[in-house]
C-alpha cells in the first residue's frame, strides 16, 4: 500500500471507528477498537512525536463525533503511540528500523502481528476502561469488560489489518 | 543516528507525550464531572504522597527546635515543683534548699573512657561555678570542674575519679557511688557494712549530705550485692539515668556552697 493509500483507507477506517462507537453497544462488555491496530500500522519514519499529535487527533476527533467522552479516547491512545515502537522493537525486532519498513502482516507473519496487535489493544483497553469506570465499576466487570474487549478488538484488528495489508508495495518487497 | 540525537528525540516525544496526555485528561475532567473525579484522585494520589513525605522533612528539621521548646518547657515545669515541694516541706520541716537550677544543652560528651567528660553550653555568664552539680531528670549526671564564659567543663558520673554521696531508701544507709566502670547505665554503692542487707529493687538516691547534689534525687536501682575482697560490702546498681541518651541536662549550684565549706574547714580545723 502506497503512503497516500495508507492515509486514506486511515481515515476511512477511523470514520468507520466513530460510527462502531457511537451505534455499535449491544453490550457493556464488549467494546470494538481497532484504532490501536491503525497507530501501530503508521509508518515508523513517521516518528514517536508525529505519532503521538495524529494518535491525539485521532482520538479526540473520535470522541467528538462519536458523542463519547472528550478526551477518552486520545488519552488512551496516546500510551499507544508512545510505546508503538518499544513494542515495535520487542515484538519485530530492531531490524524493522534499520530497513525502515513499514508493519504488515506478509512481511512480519500473523503469529507476530497479532501478538502486537493484543498488546497495542491491551495498553488502549487498561486506560479506557479505566477512566471509563472511574473507579465505579467493581474489578470483576473491569476484568470481564477488558477481557472480552481485548479479544474482540484484537481478532477485528487483525482480520482489517490482513484485508487493508500496508506492506504490499514496501520498498523491500 | 548519533546515540546524543536519539537521546534527544526521546526527551522530545517523552515531552509531548506528558503535554498531551494532560491535555487529553484535562479535557476528560472538564466535560465530565465523574471522570473529573477520578482525575483528580490519580493526580492527588501521588501528590498526596509527596507532601507527607515533604512534612516529614520538615518535621525532622523542626525536631532540634522543637525539642529545645520542649526541653525549656520541662525545665519550667520542675522549677515550679520544687518550688511546690519546697513551699510544702518548708511549712512542716523548716528546710531551706538555697540552689539555683540552670538548664543547659550537652555540647560534647565521652562516654569511651575510664575518664569521662562533659561539656556545656552554659558558662559563668549564666550563673555557672566550679563544683556545681549537673543532674537530668533521671538522675545525677556529673560535677562541673571548670568554667568558661559561656561553657563549662565537668566530669560524669562515668569518670572513675567522680563519687556520689547517696542513701539507700530514703532514709537508709548513706555511702558513695561511683561508676562500675563498664556500663553506661551501671553504678556501684561501696564501702557498705557486710551486716547491711541491701535488697534488690530498693531505690538509692542522693543524700543530700554533700554541697554539690540537693537531696533526694532518685539515681537507680539495687540489683545485686556482695563484698569487695571481704573486707566491705558492695552493692550493684542499675542507674535510672543511661549516659548513652543524654541532651539536655540541669547544672544546680547551692548558693551556700561557701558558707557550708568554711563551715567544714572551720570545724575540721578545730577538731586538730
Amino acid at each position: 500500500m502506497r503512503k497516500p493509500q495508507f492515509w486514506l483507507y486511515y481515515i476511512l477506517l477511523v470514520a468507520a471507528q466513530i460510527v462502531i462507537a457511537a451505534s455499535l453497544n449491544f453490550s457493556p462488555l464488549v467494546t470494538f477498537w481497532y484504532l490501536p491496530m491503525l497507530v501501530l500500522c503508521m509508518p515508523i519514519r513517521l516518528g514517536t512525536s508525529l505519532t503521538l499529535i495524529i494518535a491525539f487527533v485521532t482520538g479526540l476527533a473520535v470522541d467528538f463525533l462519536s458523542q463519547g467522552v472528550l478526551g477518552l479516547t486520545a488519552a488512551s491512545l496516546l500510551p499507544v503511540a508512545f510505546t508503538k515502537n518499544l513494542i515495535i522493537r520487542l515484538v519485530f525486532g530492531s531490524e524493522v528500523f534499520s530497513r525502515g519498513e513499514d508493519i504488515s502482516v506478509r512481511r512480519q507473519g500473523i503469529p507476530k502481528m497479532a501478538i502486537a496487535i493484543v498488546m497495542v489493544t491491551a495498553i488502549f483497553l487498561l486506560v479506557f476502561i479505566a477512566a471509563d469506570g472511574a473507579g465505579t465499576r467493581p474489578f470483576l466487570f473491569n476484568l470481564g469488560r477488558f477481557s472480552l474487549s481485548l479479544l474482540a478488538g484484537s481478532v477485528f484488528s487483525l482480520i482489517l489489518v490482513s484485508i487493508f495489508d500496508p506492506g504490499e508495495s514496501s520498498r523491500w518487497k | 543516528m548519533p546515540k546524543g540525537q536519539n537521546r534527544k528525540k526521546g526527551i522530545i516525544s517523552a515531552a509531548i507525550f506528558i503535554i498531551l496526555e494532560v491535555a487529553a485528561l484535562n479535557m476528560l475532567s472538564c466535560t465530565n464531572g465523574l471522570q473529573g473525579i477520578w482525575v483528580k484522585r490519580l493526580v492527588y494520589r501521588p501528590l498526596s504522597v509527596l507532601w507527607r513525605g515533604g512534612e516529614s522533612v520538615r518535621g525532622y528539621f523542626l525536631l532540634k527546635g522543637q525539642n529545645e521548646r520542649l526541653a525549656a518547657e520541662n525545665f519550667a515545669l520542675s522549677e515550679q515543683l520544687r518550688k511546690a515541694v519546697q513551699s510544702s516541706q518548708a511549712s512542716t520541716q523548716f528546710r531551706r534548699d538555697n540552689m539555683l537550677h540552670i538548664p543547659a544543652r550537652i555540647v560534647r560528651m565521652s562516654r569511651n573512657s575510664q575518664h569521662n567528660y562533659i561539656i556545656l553550653d552554659k558558662g559563668a555568664a549564666d550563673g555557672v561555678a566550679p563544683f556545681s552539680g549537673v543532674i537530668s531528670d533521671k538522675g545525677v549526671v556529673g560535677i562541673i570542674d571548670v568554667v568558661d564564659e559561656h561553657y563549662s567543663y565537668g566530669l560524669t558520673l562515668m569518670n572513675s575519679a567522680v563519687q556520689v554521696s547517696a542513701r539507700l531508701g530514703r532514709e537508709g544507709l548513706v555511702a558513695p557511688l561511683s561508676w562500675d566502670g563498664m556500663h553506661s547505665d551501671g553504678a556501684l554503692l561501696t564501702s557498705v557494712p557486710l551486716h547491711y542487707e541491701a535488697c534488690p529493687g530498693d531505690t538509692v538516691y542522693t543524700s543530700g549530705y554533700s554541697s554539690i547534689f540537693p537531696s533526694d534525687i532518685a539515681l537507680g536501682t539495687v540489683q545485686s550485692s556482695g563484698t569487695n575482697h571481704g573486707a566491705m560490702g558492695e552493692v550493684r546498681l542499675k542507674l535510672f539515668q543511661d549516659f548513652s541518651l543524654l541532651k539536655y541536662v540541669t547544672i544546680v549550684r547551692n548558693l551556700d556552697k561557701q558558707v557550708i565549706d568554711s563551715l567544714s574547714a572551720h570545724g575540721e580545723g578545730a577538731l586538730k
